[in-house]
């Protein structure tokens, strides 16, 4: 697979303040990568050096094999949906649609015939074409931001929490939608979004940033499963983060001590271990679908002995908090037809297998 | 219930004051137009009848006609150059930071604070000095200059404020969208801009087309309509005065609700 | 939507757009003004200006109290006319901003063209109006009144009443501006705080629209010292104000140096009275700010 955008050691201050600390970041052909992060971590920032809005500091940009420096914005294969979207208000949605083709000094013929298929692949109805943007609903003006973005046929796609303004409702709609383009037409996407349920759903890959730095990229399995710390791992979902105390490592894993697990042999092999982790305090992560009730007399790979706080049906599966001796407070998600329902105050081991753990540092 | 007449009362005290201030402000106004219909000579009550012939007088009359052609060449000169350089002035004020930001607005401004009389003299005297080493003397081209100095300010004050709710980033969209940076001028901003523009056009027109003091300071012997009003009232004037304020009321009305209506669309 | 990053004076961009008018004021503003500064140290003898570089107009200016009692009364007067501006226009301001909505651009229109139509016309339809056969002694005189009741013309109330009307335009769009700009929500919660409606406006709306008074108040001050025409058309000519007498300097006595020093007196003077409140109301900047 080639890479259609490379970025190297991007960094960018505005003032004395640097809103990226060195950024890199490979995309491939046809990818759907989605950038989250906090609100103010440097997403907008990243996507302007990317379409040629700002220059970065230094760095180094390519797309499609070509470096951008000193490339103006609009000589880029790029497109950007804009967080506000920015249709021009006095353009009719067909001017806007056809406006790129227009600076290309397309014959006006096809103009029409190409806003004509963005308004079918967008699932926009034809008698709209007359109409301005403020006529038209929040999803319709959305979906005319994307088809001005498309209609140039840009090489990358660069959308701005495109769909952070919407209903909860029309935003699934929509992120289908995405999906669904973003295989018809198999563009490259850097989808930015600060909702990482979104980028679960959407993305082949996603990068999770924070104060103008990438923190992991990878799969949304490996987001959700293996992230890179406590930060990556709060940020989607919720999960157990438990102190323990690393002994020894070694190139086969490690050896630890934690007051609250009892039945293990305190032994982590090296693959569920993050990079960084060395002798020392350190987090063991289990997410609460992964924590079960240990009927009396059986055992697991560990256990942790709690006692039931509070209990809230969640529609197919109940959540429960517990409390550990050592007051460490746990969530543990299971199946609402589970033959072992819990109620509060019952005192309950909890197991967990293995191969479902996850270590990492502390972070500062 | 209390509250209840309390908001009676305000809006009583609210609208009585503005009719109180719109008839105030009318009063002046309707007595020019109200002369300019009589048909005597005199400027007094009461009126002797009601005719047209001070328009006909008004238009037959030489003096009258030359400051009305002088009034409107100044005004459109200054015009189109006080709101292409205000327009310019308000981008750059709002929009972009440089070095000496606050100075450069403060000059840009500041002479919308200075009496235009004084500003008048000023600039006589500049021009006078100048004229004498440059050998040139006061007239229309001064008094266009005048206008300039005074009225670019209130061009890049309205434009400024379309500048301001004008948000930056459909120009990134356009450049997105392939445009180059004559290109964003031509289709994005000048667009958007364009009602701020407008009115601003109207405004300087206006206030040129009816400035008194500058005129009266710079043109050297050349008349136009107000100093030429002026000059009637030190005489011991007739209804051709009245006649010919009402004519400089015309186009002002008519602009001041075309901008209006431009600017809510 | 500003610039993050400060522009160089090297941008051509900068430079199109802010070297027009930084030419246009230094050279048709600021030089003048400059110029008229160094005027002052010049002579005038027989009408004829002479370079002589002392302070012989400095000196003359300062020994005669004629001067200063004209530029007294017209700082009063523009302090008058600020204070009648002011209390006549917030209503206006206040109800264009929360109650007139229905109306609001007709009102503006209709305000704005009485504002932008010219002084020297509306200055002589106010006394066509007043004057003794005019408009408002008819009236009076028709409803059984002696005519002579209305002896205003020509007085310094004619005068105020000129200017007042020239100006106070200015306020009623300041105020208006920042009026519109208050959160609605905090007279609101003014309100619930137990206040009634005038005691609200009173604690909330009345502060926090100062910077709208303010700038108000400055621009028709700095205006109203330059008065000219009402205080010679309405006012006769019998109490002169500083800006008559700067006219006369220069055109009847033809004497440049003189009228450049009690220009640049008036000038100073009002500016430093400007400066002196604003350090007072500790509002230092919202007068240039706005
Ligand atoms: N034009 C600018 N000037 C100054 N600071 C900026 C500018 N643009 C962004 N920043 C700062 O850079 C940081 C990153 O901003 P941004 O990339 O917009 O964040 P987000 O991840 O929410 O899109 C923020 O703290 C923001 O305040
Ligand atoms: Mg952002």
């Amino acid at each position: 697979m080639t890479a259609i955008l490379d970025i190297q050691d991007v960094r960018k201050s505005y003032g004395s303040y640097a809103a990226l600390k060195g950024v890199s970041l490979s995309v491939n052909q046809g990818e759907f990568i989605a950038l989250v992060g906090p609100s103010g971590c440097g997403k907008t920032t990243l996507l302007k050096q990317i379409a040629g809005f700002e220059e970065p500091d230094t760095g180094r940009i390519a797309i499609a094999g070509a470096d951008m420096a000193g490339v103006p914005a609009a000589k880029r294969p790029t497109s950007m949906v804009f967080q506000k979207l920015a249709l021009f208000p006095h353009m009719t949605v067909a001017e806007n649609i056809g406006f790129p083709l227009k600076l290309r000094r397309t014959d006006t013929a096809e103009i029409k015939k190409r806003v004509g298929q963005m308004i079918e692949l967008m699932q926009l109805k034809g008698e709209y074409l007359t109409r301005y943007p403020r006529q038209l609903s929040g999803g319709e003006q959305q979906r005319v931001a994307l088809a001005r973005s498309m209609v140039s046929a840009p090489k990358l796609l660069l959308l701005d929490e495109p769909l952070s303004a919407l209903d909860v409702k029309l935003k699934k709609v929509l992120q289908a939608e995405l999906k669904r383009l973003h295989r018809s037409v198999g563009v490259t996407f850097v989808h930015v979004t600060h909702d990482l349920e979104e980028a679960m759903m959407l993305a082949d890959r996603i990068c999770v940033m924070r104060d103008g730095a990438i923190l992991q990229l990878g799969t949304p399995a490996d987001i959700y499963y293996r992230p890179a710390g406590s930060f990556v791992s709060g940020f989607i979902g919720e999960t157990n983060l438990l102190p323990i105390t690393i002994s020894e490592r070694t190139s086969s894993g490690l050896i630890y001590q934690a007051a609250d697990i009892v039945d293990t042999d305190g032994r982590i092999a090296a693959d569920l271990v993050a990079g960084k982790v060395a002798k020392g305090p350190a987090l063991l992560m289990l997410r609460p679908e992964l924590l079960r009730v240990l009927p009396p007399g059986e055992t697991a790979d560990g256990a942790i002995a709690a006692e039931v706080t509070e209990m809230f049906g969640k529609g197919g599966t109940v959540q429960y908090r517990a409390r550990t001796p050592g007051g460490q407070m746990l969530v543990v998600e299971i199946p609402g037809t589970s033959s072992l329902p819990m109620r509060i105050g019952d005192k309950v081991r909890l197991g967990f297998t293995k191969k479902d753990i996850y270590v990492f540092g502390v972070e500062a | 219930m209390i509250a209840r007449l309390e908001g009676r009362f305000i809006d009583i005290v609210l609208w009585g004051s503005l009719a109180a201030i719109l008839i105030f402000f009318y009063i002046p106004i309707f007595t020019l137009i109200a002369f300019s219909f009589q048909e005597g000579r005199f400027l007094t009550l009461p009126f002797e009848g009601i005719s047209l012939r001070w328009y006909g007088e008004l238009f037959r009359n030489t003096n009258a006609l030359n400051a009305l052609w002088n009034s409107t060449l100044i005004a459109i000169i200054t015009t189109v150059i006080a709101t292409a350089i205000g327009t310019m002035a308000a981008i750059a004020a709002v929009r972009y930071r440089f070095r000496g930001t606050d100075a450069f607005r403060l000059l840009a401004g500041v002479p919308l604070a200075f009496p235009q009389l004084l500003l008048g003299i000023v600039l006589l005297l500049w021009f006078s000095v100048l004229g004498r080493m440059l050998d040139f003397s006061t007239g229309i081209s001064t008094a266009i200059i005048g206008h300039i100095v005074y009225i670019t300010p209130f061009a890049m004050v309205i434009v400024a404020v379309q500048v301001y709710n004008f948000d930056a980033t459909v120009e990134d969209a356009a450049r997105d969208c392939g445009a180059s940076s004559f290109e964003v001028y031509r289709y994005v901003t000048i667009p958007l801009l364009w009602p701020g523009i407008f009115s601003a056009a109207i405004f300087a027109f206006l206030l040129s087309w009816g400035n008194f003091y500058l005129t009266y300071s710079l043109a050297g012997s050349t008349r136009t309509l107000p100093t030429f009003i002026f000059s009637g009232i030190a005489i011991g004037s007739s209804p051709l005065y009245p006649a010919i304020a009402t004519v400089i009321f015309i186009p002002g009305i008519l602009l001041v609700i075309l901008a209006n209506r431009l600017r809510r669309t | 939507m500003a610039d993050e990053v400060p522009r160089s004076w090297r941008d051509p961009d900068l430079l199109i757009k802010a070297l027009p008018t930084v030419l246009l004021q230094t050279t048709c503003f600021l030089a003048p003004l400059v110029m008229t500064f160094l005027l002052t140290f010049q002579r005038s003898r027989n009408f004829q200006l002479q370079w002589s570089w002392d302070l012989w107009t400095w000196t003359d200016v300062f020994s005669k109290p004629h001067y200063w009692t004209i530029l007294g009364h017209t700082i009063f007067m523009a302090a008058a006319t600020v204070a009648i501006c002011l209390i006549i226009a917030f209503p206006i301001a206040y109800g264009l901003a929360t109650r007139f909505k229905a109306w609001e651009n007709e009102i503006k229109v209709l305000i704005t063209f009485a504002f932008i139509t010219d002084a020297t016309l509306k200055i002589y339809g106010w006394a066509l109006f007043l004057d003794k056969n005019g408009m408002a002694n008819y009236a009076l005189s028709s409803i059984g009144l002696p005519p002579e009741m209305v002896a205003f013309l020509y007085t310094d109330w004619a005068t105020l009443l000129g200017m007042v009307y020239s100006l106070s335009a200015f306020a009623i769009f300041t105020l208006y501006l920042s009026i519109s700009n208050i959160d609605r929500s905090l007279i609101l919660a003014a309100y619930d705080a137990g206040a009634g409606k005038f005691r609200a406006h009173w604690e909330v709306t009345l502060p926090l629209c100062k910077p709208g008074i303010w700038a108000g108040s400055v621009l028709i001050f700095l205006l109203s010292v330059g008065a000219f025409l009402e205080p010679k058309v309405l006012g006769g000519g019998k109490s002169p104000m500083s800006a008559e007498l700067i006219r006369q300097t220069f055109e009847t006595r033809v004497n440049w140096p003189l009228g450049a020093a009690l220009t640049l007196v008036l000038m100073v003077v009002s500016v430093f009275i400007v400066l002196l409140f604003s350090r007072l109301i500790g509002l230092k900047r919202a007068g240039l700010a706005a």
